[in-house]
Order: structure tokens, then C-alpha cells, then sequence
């Protein structure tokens, strides 16, 4: 029984001395004005692998660093190198590498190469911390990599002076697997995060606002988790396309607003978590085509245009305990077959009443009206808008339903919002609508 | 009253005339969306629109999107007056869909994952083939590899 257990002790410390051994040898490049080096690229040739290069202050005109043995670029004192318009700065193309704490800017735009930043190649471990990058085509570029990481960066495109169409993206994924993105800042590019042919990623507390196309970009991307990101000002909050098991989670979307604006876009994704997620003032919170089997709970859903855009295309998906408030139309749809399943939802147009007392409206409740059908038809009746004749339509509709989807229907719409941040309060709308019978009051 | 409203029928006249003319537009960037996968339409190297047969003109994101909505609705591909991709090495330049030389290579993506650029010139897409592999396709080539979902190795 012993056996086994000494030969891990030894092989461990085998390991700590190996490891030990290579941060002793590995030695620590200065580069600065008075320093051994004066150029990055001069102490990047020069270094070994393991080594670190410190970059200590000052700006350094320089392009096309290529990282082919394992290194650690670190800046000190804001050091910023600027490519002056001549091509990629730093190209990775090896294992373990780490780049920190540098400001690196001006990339033009090259529609051929894609020139970005910090352009990783077939490379894994591989951690982008704490830098700034300015006015550049692509910011950070992954290609065919894995098992990377992207922390607290700031990713900032100019768009003064030039077609905003001519930006790339901030941050760009392709074939690459297991990434972390947090804590980012990305802003003024054509999209935020795109994510294309990436799986088991995480991407977490980031900021996405003013690009051009989407704050972040699904592709083909299966299997990944947001949470707690905000997506503010964009040509869409973020769409996911053509991507199964995706967990959205404690999301801000925020003024996303536009003719052709969405909060989150959704299509042809399947078996995806939509939770606890905030909707504000966007064109179209949820516009969702092809979807399904999408579980959409505990969202808040507040003065969108339109809450959600749900197209006959989409199945078996659940909205449950939303809260939809102030929004001009909480559903609309673009025809009359319904698959999907509205329960417990709070909605501040109902007008039903409670006489038992449970929480839960005695009269089901219809959040299509019969004017959203008629905006899907014909765009330009949305003049009409708040006029005398749509009320009174939509209160016959109300009463003789004929033209709006029969079958998208909330049976037990609730009577109060839901406050999801107090779980007592929620756990007791919860147990009230499982059909235990409501404490008197 | 009368400059005014000479003035104003002057103004619904060319209103009216612009309307009608059957011809390419420059593609909105940004603020329209793709007609077929309802993307945002960003990237001015993939652009591509149809203009039917009365003038009305809709947008897409990438060539295979305008491919993939002419193999859904082919009365709208035959009846079109124009279909128009945008040259790679040319952003903003719209080139006729059927006169252009389509380059499919790994390694050159476009926005909807089909690997597909356009260009004017043979000559250039040869050139791009050299560096980057794939095949060439013309116009109705390009309609069939989007039906068959044909994407290169």
C-alpha cells in the first residue's frame, strides 16, 4: 500500500525541483531607454526560453514581433509600442506564452492578412492580462489555438475619419477551444467578442459597447457559457447563430436600439439556458428564429420596443417567471401555429383580476395583440401607435380572439412582479404557482 | 404659392424617379440586415444584394447568404435585374454575381462559414489561389455548392 504512495512523493519532487530549476535559470531581459536592450524585438530574438522581457516605460516603434519560444513579455510603467501602420505587433506562434501590461496601437486596415495586435497561431496556454489596445484593424486575433486566456484587456477601435466598416473585430476567436474572456472592455469595432468554431469557453464580466454589428458573436460555437457581461449600444446586444448549449446568464442588454437593432438574436440554436438576464431598452429584446427547446427564466424585461420577436420557426421552448414591463409589445409573432409554452410570467398589461387570492390571474393571459400581428404585417401601421381605433381593436381582440396565435397563451399569468434577487419572496411565487394553495392575507 | 408648389412637384418627380430606376445600390454598412440569415450586414469585402425585376433592393451579408436565398426562392434569382457580390481585394465595389470569379478556400473565411470570396479579375483569384489553395467557381457553381452545403477540406 506504501509503494505507490512514496513513488508519487518522489516523482513530485522530481517535478518541484525540475520546475524550480528552470525559473532559477531563466533570466530577465530589460528593455528601456538605458537598458541592456533598447528594442522588443532585439530582446525577444535574444531571450531563451523561460525567460521574461520587462519592458520598462517608453514608446517603441516597432511591428512584426514574432514569439516562437515560450516567453514572458511583461510592461512596467505603461510602455506603449506602436506599429505606426506597418503590419501585426506581436504574432505567437508557441506554447505558453504570457503578454502583460502593454498598450500597443495603430494597425491599419488590411482586408487580405486580417493584421491584428496580438495574433496567436497554434499556440495553447497562452494569457493576454491587463493591456491596452488602440486603433487597430483586429485587437486580438486567436487562430487554431486552445486553453487561452484573455483577462482585463481594454480593446478600443477609432471610428473617426474612417467607414466604421473598415474595423475589424475586438476580439476575434476562430478554431480555438477552451478560452476564458473576462473582465474586458471592448468598444468601437464591428463586433465585440466573435466567437466562430469555439467550444467550452467562458467569457464573464466584460463590457461590449458601441461596435458596429454585434457586442458579441456566436458562430458555430457549441457548448460555451456568458454570464455577467454588459452588451450596451450596439448594432446588437449579441447573436448566436447556428450553435447549440449555450448558457446566457445574469446578462445586462441595453440600449440596443435601432431599425435594425436586437438585444440578443437567436438563430437555429438548440438546447440553450437564457436566466436571469436583464432587457432595457432595446429595439428588440429577443428576436428568435428556427429556436428551440430554449429555457428562458427569470428574466426582466424592461421598455423594449418589442420584448420578444418569437417566429412561428421556433419549438418547444419555455418562458417562465419573466417580468415584462413597459415594453410597447411584449410578444409578436408572424403567424398563427404555436409550439412553445408561456407559464408564470408577470405582465404588466394584464388586466385580469385574482378572486382567490393566490398570485396567479384567474383569466389566462394573451401577450400577442392583435395590433403587434398587424405592425408584423404591415411595418408602417406601427403609426398608429397608441391611436383611439388600435386600443379599441386590441380590447375586441381581447374579448373574440380570431386573428392572434390561439395558442400562445400564459394560463397562469402572475399578479405581482417578480423580485428574482429576493429568494424567499421568489421561492414563495414559486411554491404558489406549483398549485399549492395561496396563504390567506 | 406657386414656386412652392412647383417646387414640390418637382421634388415627388424625382422622388418618383429615383424610386423607380432598376439599378445597384451602394449597401448601407451597419444599418441594414442580411435579407436571409438576418445578420447585421458589416463586412464591406462580403457584401452581396439582389434588385428584382421593380427596383426594390435587398442586402446580404456574404455571397453564400445571396446563393442560399436564390436556392430558396428561385423565382426571385431568375427574375432578378441584378445580383451583385462585392470584390475582395475591391471593398465597397460591387461586381455582377454572374460575370465574377468566386475563390473557396480554408483559408480565407467569409461571414457565414462557406469560405467563399469574390473577385473581378481572373487573374487576381488565380493569384489568391496560388497562395492560399481551393478551387474556383463561377456564379452558378457557387448556387450548387451552397445546395449541397459544400464547404473545402
Amino acid at each position: 500500500m506504501k509503494n505507490p504512495n512514496r513513488l508519487i512523493f518522489i516523482l513530485a519532487h522530481i517535478l518541484a525541483l525540475l520546475l524550480y530549476g528552470q525559473t532559477a535559470f531563466s533570466a530577465t531581459l530589460k528593455v528601456c531607454k538605458s537598458c541592456p536592450y533598447t528594442s522588443v524585438k532585439q530582446a525577444v530574438q535574444k531571450a531563451k526560453p523561460g525567460d521574461t522581457v520587462l519592458i520598462d516605460g517608453g514608446t517603441y516603434q516597432e511591428a512584426g514581433i514574432e514569439i516562437n519560444k515560450p516567453l514572458r513579455l511583461i510592461g512596467q510603467n505603461n510602455p506603449v509600442i506602436d506599429s505606426n501602420y506597418k503590419g501585426q505587433i506581436l504574432t505567437i506562434t508557441v506554447d505558453d506564452v504570457t503578454i502583460e501590461g502593454l498598450t500597443l496601437k495603430n494597425i491599419a486596415t488590411s482586408y487580405i492578412r486580417d493584421d491584428a495586435a496580438i495574433r496567436v497561431f497554434r499556440a495553447s496556454n497562452v494569457r493576454i492580462l491587463n493591456n491596452t489596445i488602440l486603433n487597430t484593424y483586429y485587437g486580438i486575433y486567436l487562430q487554431n489555438s486552445e486553453k487561452i486566456t484573455i483577462k482585463d484587456n481594454v480593446v478600443k477601435g477609432e471610428n473617426t475619419g474612417k467607414t466604421e466598416s473598415a474595423l475589424g473585430n475586438a476580439i476575434h476567436l476562430y478554431y480555438t477551444d477552451e478560452v476564458e474572456i473576462s473582465g474586458n472592455n471592448v468598444q468601437g469595432h464591428r463586433d465585440g467578442i466573435y466567437l466562430e468554431v469555439v467550444k467550452n469557453s467562458k467569457v464573464h464580466r466584460n463590457t461590449s459597447r458601441n461596435n458596429q454589428r454585434y457586442g458579441m458573436h456566436f458562430m458555430f460555437s457549441n457548448g460555451n457559457t456568458y454570464t455577467y457581461n454588459v452588451f450596451r449600444h450596439n448594432g446588437a446586444g449579441v447573436a448566436v447563430m447556428y450553435t447549440d448549449d449555450v448558457r446566457m446568464e445574469h446578462n445586462t442588454f441595453e440600449d440596443n436600439w435601432g431599425a435594425a437593432a436586437y438585444g440578443l438574436l437567436l438563430k437555429d440554436i438548440r438546447d440553450s439556458v437564457i436566466r436571469n438576464n436583464i432587457f432595457r431598452r432595446n429595439t428588440t429584446a429577443i428576436y428568435m428564429e428556427s429556436s428551440s427547446r430554449l429555457d428562458i427564466k427569470n428574466n426582466d424585461f424592461e421598455r423594449n420596443g418589442w420584448a420578444i420577436k418569437l417566429m412561428t420557426t421556433c419549438m418547444d421552448d419555455t418562458f417562465r417567471l419573466n417580468n415584462f414591463t413597459g415594453n410597447s409589445f411584449d410578444v409578436s409573432t408572424n403567424g398563427t401555429s404555436q409550439l412553445n409554452h408561456f407559464e408564470n410570467n408577470y405582465w404588466e398589461k394584464y388586466t385580469g383580476y385574482d378572486l382567490d387570492k393566490n398570485g396567479v390571474g384567474d383569466v389566462p393571459y394573451r401577450p400577442v395583440s392583435l395590433y403587434a400581428m398587424l405592425v408584423e404585417r404591415v411595418p408602417p401601421s406601427v403609426m398608429f401607435m397608441r391611436s383611439f381605433m388600435v386600443d379599441l381593436m386590441d380590447n375586441m381582440e381581447k374579448v373574440l380572439p380570431s386573428i392572434i396565435p390561439e395558442n400562445l397563451v400564459d394560463e397562469k399569468p402572475l399578479m405581482k412582479r417578480i423580485k428574482h434577487d429576493n429568494d424567499k419572496e421568489f421561492a414563495q411565487v414559486l411554491r404558489q404557482t406549483t398549485g399549492a394553495a395561496g396563504r390567506e392575507r | 404659392m406657386k414656386p412652392l408648389k412647383s417646387l414640390v412637384s418637382f421634388m415627388l418627380i424625382v422622388a418618383l424617379l429615383t424610386a423607380c430606376s432598376i439599378e445597384p445600390k451602394p449597401i448601407p454598412y451597419g444599418e441594414a440586415n442580411c435579407a436571409h440569415c438576418n445578420m447585421t450586414v458589416a463586412d464591406n469585402r462580403f457584401g452581396a444584394e439582389l434588385v428584382n425585376d421593380k427596383g426594390k433592393t435587398v442586402y446580404f451579408d456574404s455571397a453564400e447568404c445571396l446563393a442560399a436565398f436564390v436556392n430558396e426562392q428561385p423565382e426571385q434569382g431568375n427574375n432578378a435585374a441584378y445580383l451583385m457580390v462585392t470584390d475582395y481585394t475591391n471593398p465597397n465595389q460591387l461586381i455582377n454575381a454572374r460575370e465574377a470569379h468566386f475563390l473557396q478556400s480554408r483559408e480565407l473565411p467569409s461571414p457565414m462559414g462557406m469560405f467563399l470570396t469574390a473577385f473581378t479579375d481572373k487573374g487576381t483569384a488565380q493569384k489568391m489561389q496560388q497562395e492560399r489553395g481551393g478551387r474556383l467557381l463561377n456564379w452558378d457553381e457557387v448556387v450548387l455548392a451552397i445546395q449541397k452545403n459544400e464547404k473545402p477540406e
